[in-house]
């Protein structure tokens, strides 16, 4: 403000030097991946053409998709992921409406349970877990992984969503009402329109979630055909070249679609990812 | 529609009579209590029930595949005097508050930097939460490929084409680097949401306090301390306690990095929690691992509820 117009300038070099680092740090990795993934094994061997793959080969991708699980292990995050996703935005939209905006019995220790729920870490849930699900059948299947991941992305997209609700007027339900909607009519044909955005982005976040999760799919899946891409892609892990380069290929294909809808609807995920931890 | 209630809130026509019941309920309690039914059964299936079991299997001598046999706390006796657990409760500490103390600084900067007079602010937000959002196993194995001894980039980088490095470091099976290599990768995963967070938070700072504060000769230091933190207080103690939560949880990124090495000087809590419920089958033990430090945090969880609880009224 005060400042000379050289200080600023050069106040603004620097912040643009230091976004620029942190931007170089954030993006190398997803580079390396994709320029790993184009390299023959020769060329991963010999360090040669490092930072551009030349020739580039999509043997890597051939060998991928021709001679590992990496297709079934990408339908089964898909119909986890979105399984889980349309079962965990149903119960939590409708749950967090009641506990924003409805007056019940019970509805305060509902919201404080809701909230201490979505702190709980996975990691004290997961062998008790493994037992209920090993009991229930379900040990070794993708319905066991649909009916568990709901325990985190519930409470996660609830909490979200009862702020969104919150900050939607009453009055409008209220003279919805005196027009004589019901309150579920009012629900369903006011509020929810208006709440859409926000139940995007729950849904979004809920199925990047899923999508990513990897201890109860580590525990709960043995069948090799049966694992999930986070799972799937960890046990490529063998030390040598060739395995890298597979690997990273699987690496690229399991990041695009997290990323793709990222790009796509970024402006839902930014606001929700601060909704659902402090007021945005 | 059958779960109708149909009924006017009281503020707009007087409260209505009612049977002790429905008042007890509550106004709107047949929508109410359906709509929460759903919540309610998985919190008690997913979440209560085994929490429960967890806390009894914890005082069980268990193997997987026999019936348990309640020893009382006999496993938390043991873990307190049991070096390889103390040793992962020392590492997790030094893994948390090491990540979460950088996020915490690298966070601020960002956010300080995005609320700047900037050029291109939405690109410069969006990319920088990419690391955020991609999945943290795909981050994970990327760095292990990086930090690889023999073929990985970093190293490559360091000694043949910066030569700042004789020779390449084995950055994740050293015990010198091994611990800041993993805190380095979730401090990489973890700062974006530190940025957005607290850029969310400066948003709301009112711009007449910095201009009050610029007319009464405060300096940028000065308001950063005396506008900025202040204003951003509710905020930093959420994000800080959140993170602390997840990062002394975090699972993957040591898992895939070093499984705990080397000779343990990476392990901690949750890893060491698997590895003894699956590579040593002792079920009852590995959840007192787990279980353990429950005390310690769930002082956090209560504390860190009240603030979000409180974030949401204002």
């Amino acid at each position: 403000m005060r400042a000379p117009a050289a200080r600023g300038r050069l106040g603004s070099a620097a912040t643009y030097a230091f976004l620029l680092g942190l931007l170089l740090i954030v993006v190398f990795p997803f580079y390396w991946m994709t320029v790993t993934s184009l390299k023959s094994e020769d060329q991963m061997r010999s360090l040669v053409s490092m930072f551009w793959p030349s020739p580039m080969v999509l043997d890597n991708y051939r060998q991928l998709l021709g001679r590992t699980d990496f297709v079934a292990w990408f339908g089964n995050s898909a119909v986890v992921a979105v399984s889980s996703t349309l079962l965990a935005t149903a119960i939590g939209t409708i749950g967090a409406y009641a506990l924003a905006r409805l007056r019940f019995l019970g509805r305060a220790f509902m919201s404080s349970a809701v909230l201490i729920t979505y702190l709980v870490p996975p990691a004290i849930l997961f062998i008790p877990l493994y037992a209920q699900i090993r009991m229930l059948g379900l040990a070794d299947s993708r319905a066991g992984l649909i009916v568990t991941y709901p325990s985190f992305t519930v409470p996660f997209v609830t909490w979200l969503l009862m702020g969104y609700f919150e900050s939607i007027p009453e009055e409008l339900e209220e003279s919805a009402m005196i027009d004589g909607a019901t309150r579920f009519g009012a629900f369903w044909r006011i509020i929810l329109p208006l709440a859409a955005p926000g139940v995007m982005a729950a849904a979004l976040y809920a199925f990047t979630q899923a999508w990513n999760e990897f201890l109860y799919a580590l525990v709960f899946i043995t069948d090799v055909k049966l694992r999930t891409l986070p799972v799937g892609l960890s046990t490529f892990i063998t030390g040598d070249v060739y395995g890298w380069g597979y690997l990273m290929a699987g690496a690229v294909l399991t990041t695009l679609p997290v990323i793709a809808a990222y790009i796509y609807l970024q402006k839902y995920m930014v606001e929700g990812l601060t909704a659902g931890s402090v007021k945005g | 529609m059958a779960i109708s209630t149909a009924r006017l809130p009281g503020t707009l026509t007087g409260q209505p009579r009612r049977s002790g019941l429905a008042r007890w309920l509550g106004p709107d309690y047949r929508l109410g209590l359906l709509f929460v039914l759903p919540i309610v059964v998985l919190v008690l299936a997913l979440v209560a029930y085994p929490f429960g079991y967890a806390v009894y299997l914890s005082m069980t001598r268990k193997y997987v595949g026999l019936p348990p046999v309640f020893v009382g706390l006999e496993n938390y006796v043991k873990l307190t005097g049991d070096g390889f657990f103390r040793r992962a409760v020392q590492n997790s500490f030094v893994f948390t508050f090491g990540s979460v103390a950088v996020k915490l600084v690298i966070g601020m900067g960002m956010a300080l930097l995005l609320n700047s007079h900037l050029r291109f602010r939405s690109f410069w937000t969006g990319v920088l939460l990419i690391p955020w959002v991609a999945p943290t196993v795909v981050s994970a194995l990327n760095f292990l490929w990086i930090f690889d001894y023999s073929l990985g980039v970093l190293n490559y980088l360091l000694v043949r084409v910066l030569h700042v490095l004789p020779q390449g470091v084995g950055w994740l099976s050293e015990p010198g680097t091994a611990m800041a290599s993993v805190i380095g990768v979730n401090i990489w995963r973890g700062f974006p949401f530190f940025g957005i967070s607290f850029l969310a938070g400066l948003k709301s700072i009112p711009a007449e306090l910095y201009e009050a504060a610029a007319v009464d000769g405060a300096g940028a230091l000065q308001r950063f301390r005396h506008v900025t933190l202040p204003g951003l207080k509710n905020i930093l103690i959420i994000v800080v306690l959140l993170s602390t939560i997840w990062t002394f949880n975090d699972f993957q990124i040591v898992y895939i990095l070093t499984k705990g090495g080397p000779g343990g000087t990476t392990q901690v809590l949750p890893v060491f929690t698997y590895e003894m419920a699956f590579g040593a089958q002792r079920l009852g033990e590995a959840i007192a691992v787990a279980l353990y430090m429950l005390p310690a945090m769930a002082a956090v969880i209560i504390v860190l509820a009240r603030y979000m609880r409180r974030g949401r009224r204002a």
